[in-house]
């Protein structure tokens, strides 16, 4: 089982979780706010920076699936040179160090994430 | 896909150039004394050239820029004359006893090993920088 299929199910789930937490806890994220400050930002930049799912949990989702690519490339490339593919030595640990950068800024953002959560469940209404 | 360690086609590129020299010098190496080659004749010293060609980078948007990545391409065989020795009883030996050695010197091809593998060398540094580069740049959200 790859560990990260269910990280990404995880993610999957995230654009349906705010709406239920906000319903169950009473109260309203200023939602159409937060569109206006988006819809601020100049067009250019706008359309270059997102790609077809322009939603944060969509950006998440292609990092995410990004990583898990860069994951199962490492694992192909890894079980080639094992069984004697054409596949050299430095191709195979390249990709393995690019999964690893990958895996490593996932991380990070998903600290990141998890520490804005939690500032704002320390937050006093 | 993103690339998240920057000058990673050239880099593989070379590295894989490096390779196929080393293996073509080892070839070299290994017939040092081959008097009868695929044709009869002894074997000859095959020497790589290297080439550029273009590989269009990996970008998300599909309209990166063309990168000029080494290969090695053509395998050529160094048409130089092998000494010839003085030996009757040889089995390549022709009517006057002379038998023609191959045209490999091993000092060399010990040269060009070390060029070789000093270039590897030099490629593999390239990427660890860039690793570390990329390592430093998410240290940035750390503490």
């Amino acid at each position: 089982m790859n560990p990260l299929a269910s990280i990404r199910q995880l993610w999957s789930a995230m654009p349906t979780a705010p709406a239920d937490q906000a319903g169950g806890l009473g109260v309203s994220i200023p939602t159409a706010e937060l569109r206006a400050l988006n819809a601020s930002q100049p067009a250019g930049i706008a359309a270059e920076t997102q790609p077809a799912d322009s939603s944060f949990a969509g950006l998440l989702g292609n990092l995410v699936q990004d990583v898990n690519a860069k994951q199962q490339l490492s694992g192909q490339s890894l079980r080639d040179l094992q069984s004697g593919q054409n596949v050299s030595l430095h191709q195979t640990m390249i990709t393995m160090q690019e999964a690893s950068v990958s895996f490593q800024l996932m991380v990070e953002v998903r600290n990141k994430l998890l520490e804005s959560y939690q500032e704002l469940m320390r937050m006093s209404v | 896909m993103i690339n998240f360690i920057s000058s990673l086609p050239s880099t593989t590129a070379a590295l894989d150039a490096e390779r196929t020299r080393l293996e073509v010098i080892a070839q070299n190496i290994a017939n040092a004394n081959t008097t009868h080659g695929l044709n009869g004749r002894p074997y000859h010293r095959q020497q790589v050239g290297f080439e550029t060609v273009l590989q269009r980078a990996q970008a998300g948007d599909g309209h990166g820029q063309s990168l000029a990545v080494p290969r090695a391409g053509r395998v050529q065989e160094d048409l130089r004359p092998g000494r010839a020795i003085y030996q009757p009883g040889h089995p390549d030996a022709d009517e006057n006893g002379m038998v023609e050695l191959p045209n490999v010197n091993i000092y060399e091809e010990m040269a060009d090993m070390i060029v070789a593998s000093r270039t590897y060398e030099a490629n593999v540094a390239v990427f660890k920088n860039s690793r570390s580069l990329a390592m430093q740049a998410l240290s940035i959200g750390k503490g």
